[in-house]
């Protein structure tokens, strides 16, 4: 599972404070050092890491504090909170509307797992009894609209796009006006790879985005990303209105703490994570539960207030 | 009288706890730009056995000589031990009448196949005429994803077509068949039509996947291709250590040999796409030993170059 590893690591640094005789400084930080090099190891981005270790240390007055027991649950409930904030922007995630046009854009960098991704949310609300719909505004990338076609054409799923149009604008535009009118619950807009360097990339798909106007915007990351996450992932923040975070590629070995940074860059949660190449290899993600996991692996629940 | 005169100039016996804080703070800054973390913690090790005992020259601070001692030794893990030179050994096997054969491995969506095309693109630039193996026969698209590129070079290449054939062919089979079958069909119509090059496409897969590492390796066995490289996307943070280890490891213990083919060397991707965080690269070289053959900077067929090492290494300390 995600961090699970991770989850692990924290949880037996937090006991080397039950273990500590004294609290002071040099435990504190110890256990931080021990906490911010597992973070790391999971490529969570070392600036969130910085943040969180001053975050904590600032929280605790070894001068005022009294009390042991008081100065651990203090620290405990500190790394915890800081934890969380990694993982939770503390926005409700987006959810379509039964009944309605649903239009979602999915954007991200080269290869990380769009096209494939834009399938597996299409069967996951069609089984679900959603009418889904998908659309291929990828021109660019040699194969592209037959990938996308062959998937659709496998899980049943109605698809729009074009060998002979070259502007995946009017193919956006067309296609999404076609299946509004055809009274599509969920209308999945796949777009090509691009990253923050090539500007004209970026105004390709603002076009798109304007042409479609979404009702989300999917940002889709590969959990096997290191420290360059967090810029690209700020960038497409600024050029489009992203929403939700969807991790490809959990299957493999990845920790996926670099595609978390995201989630801070883009103020957006974790919607669904993706977990091998077949269509239903695929999970919706839920903070919440997803914290209450991570806790449960200490046996430190209720340090947090609710 | 001497220790003091000492002390005026400046010179200094370094030891640990000097070093300390400079190399913490060095560590940080590598894993800033994206060095996968054990690896930057064992190369600050190295700089301190290095620099433990030295004498600090007059008007250098610490920071500056760890620097400088970092420095030379990330250039020497970047620089090739062995150079490859694919057109001389293309050229070479060309004379021996085979083609010459480069497999592309690696996990899903790094590049192998656009990196494959461009390749094929500077083998072609390069007078060689070109077959592409299409063995990814599971990734929806696959196929079609090469037969543009193949139509698109060709069309790049209208002159250049010798005796009324195309300068790039493509070998498939569709979707479903072993690729290791296909690989060998691909070559022996390469041998049979007097083609000088085989690129082998692969599908993408994680390290852990046991079922997919062992059809590569048996894909590598029974062809054993000229050159096995591996692509790896400049985007990976620590995990470029595991997928290089792992895919070797596969590639041993699949091998039925006692002299296994193992990777050959690399394909950096999207180096566009990182700014100065070209730490990738140092995680991929310290790890496996084996060259960066190319480097991928772009989309377009153009887009390869060979490794600057330098300047790698300039941006990293940057
Ligand atoms: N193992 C694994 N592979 C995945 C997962 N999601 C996608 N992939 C694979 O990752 C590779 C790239 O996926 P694509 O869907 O083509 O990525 P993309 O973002 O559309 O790529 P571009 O359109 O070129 O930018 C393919 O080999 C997919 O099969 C996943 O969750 N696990
Ligand atoms: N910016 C940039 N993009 C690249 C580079 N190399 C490849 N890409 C893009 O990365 C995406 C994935 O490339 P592919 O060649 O399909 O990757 P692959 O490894 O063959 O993927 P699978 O076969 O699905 O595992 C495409 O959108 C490529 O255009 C590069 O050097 N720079
Ligand atoms: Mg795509
Ligand atoms: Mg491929």
């Amino acid at each position: 599972m995600v961090l699970a590893d991770l989850g692990r690591k924290i949880t037996s640094a937090l006991k080397s404070l039950s273990n500590a005789t004294i609290i002071n400084e040099e435990v504190l930080n110890e256990m931080l050092k021990e906490i911010c090099k597992a973070l790391l190891e999971a490529d969570v981005n070392i600036k969130l890491v910085k943040q969180l270790r001053e975050n904590v240390r600032s929280v605790i007055d070894f001068d005022e504090m009294a009390g042991g027991l008081n100065k651990r649950r203090m620290i405990q409930s500190a790394v915890f909170k800081e934890l969380v904030k990694l993982i939770d922007p503390g926005i409700k995630a987006w959810q379509p509307m039964k009944g309605k046009n649903n239009v979602i854009m999915f954007v991200g960098l080269q290869g990380s797992g769009k096209t494939t991704t834009c399938t597996k949310m299409a069967y996951y609300y069609q089984k679900k009894g959603w009418k889904t719909c998908l659309i291929c505004a990828d021109t660019f990338r040699a194969g592209a609209f037959d990938q996308l076609k062959q998937n659709a054409t496998k899980a049943r799923i109605p698809f729009y796009g074009s060998y002979a149009e070259m502007d995946p604008v009017v193919i956006a535009q067309e296609g999404v006006e076609k299946f509004r009118n055809e009274n599509f619950e969920v209308i999945i807009v796949d777009t090509s790879g691009r990253h923050k360097q090539e500007d004209s990339l970026f105004e390709e798909m603002l076009q798109v985005n304007n042409a479609v106007d979404p009702d989300n915007v999917v940002f889709v990351m590969d959990a096997t990303i290191g420290q360059a996450c967090e810029s690209q992932a700020r960038a497409f923040k600024e050029k489009v209105d992203v929403a939700s975070v969807i991790i490809t590629k959990l299957d493999g070995h990845a920790k996926g703490g670099g595609a978390l940074s995201a989630v801070a860059a883009t103020k957006s949660p974790v919607i669904f994570i993706g977990t091998g190449e077949h269509t239903d290899d695929f999970e919706p993600f839920k903070v919440q539960p997803f914290i209450s996991k991570l806790l449960g692996m200490g046996d430190i629940e209720g340090l947090i207030d609710k | 009288m001497f220790s003091m005169f000492k002390n005026l100039i400046g010179s200094k016996t370094l030891t640990k706890e000097d070093l300390d804080t400079a190399l913490e703070k060095m560590k940080d800054h590598l894993v800033a730009k994206n060095v996968a973390s054990d690896i930057a913690v064992k190369l600050c090790d190295s700089v301190a056995a290095k620099l433990e005992g030295r004498v600090l020259g007059t008007f250098n601070t610490i920071a500056h000589t760890v620097k400088t001692t970092l420095n030379e030794s990330c250039v020497q893990i970047l620089l090739p031990k062995r150079r490859i030179d694919i057109l001389r050994d293309a050229m070479e096997t060309k004379q021996q009448k085979r083609p010459y054969t480069i497999t592309f491995c690696g996990v899903n969506g790094v590049g192998k196949s656009t990196n494959l095309a461009k390749i094929c693109f500077w083998l072609v630039e390069n007078g060689f005429r070109v077959l592409i193996a299409a063995c990814d026969t599971f990734r929806a698209g696959a196929v079609e994803q090469l037969r543009t590129h193949t139509r698109k070079l060709n069309a790049l290449h209208p002159n250049v077509q010798q005796d009324g054939q195309h300068m790039v062919k493509l070998y498939e089979k569709g979707y479903g068949k072993d690729a290791a079958g296909i690989a060998m069909e691909a070559i022996n119509y390469a041998r049979d039509s007097h083609i000088d090059v085989v690129l082998v496409d692969t599908a993408g897969r994680m390290q852990d996947n046991e079922p997919l590492m062992r059809a590569l390796s048996k894909l590598i066995r029974v062809n054993q291709p000229d050159l096995v490289l591996f692509v790896g996307e400049a985007l990976v943070g620590n995990e470029a250590v595991d997928q290089l280890t792992k895919f070797n490891k596969a590639l041993i213990d699949h091998s039925n040999s006692e002299n296994p083919r193992t990777i050959d060397g690399i394909i950096l991707t999207k180096f566009d796409t990182i700014d100065d965080k070209v730490g990738a690269a140092i995680s991929m070289t310290y790890t496996t030993g084996q060259p960066i053959v190319f480097v991928g900077t772009g989309q377009t067929y153009t887009d390869l170059r060979n490794l600057n090492a330098k300047a790698v290494v300039s941006s990293l300390l940057k």
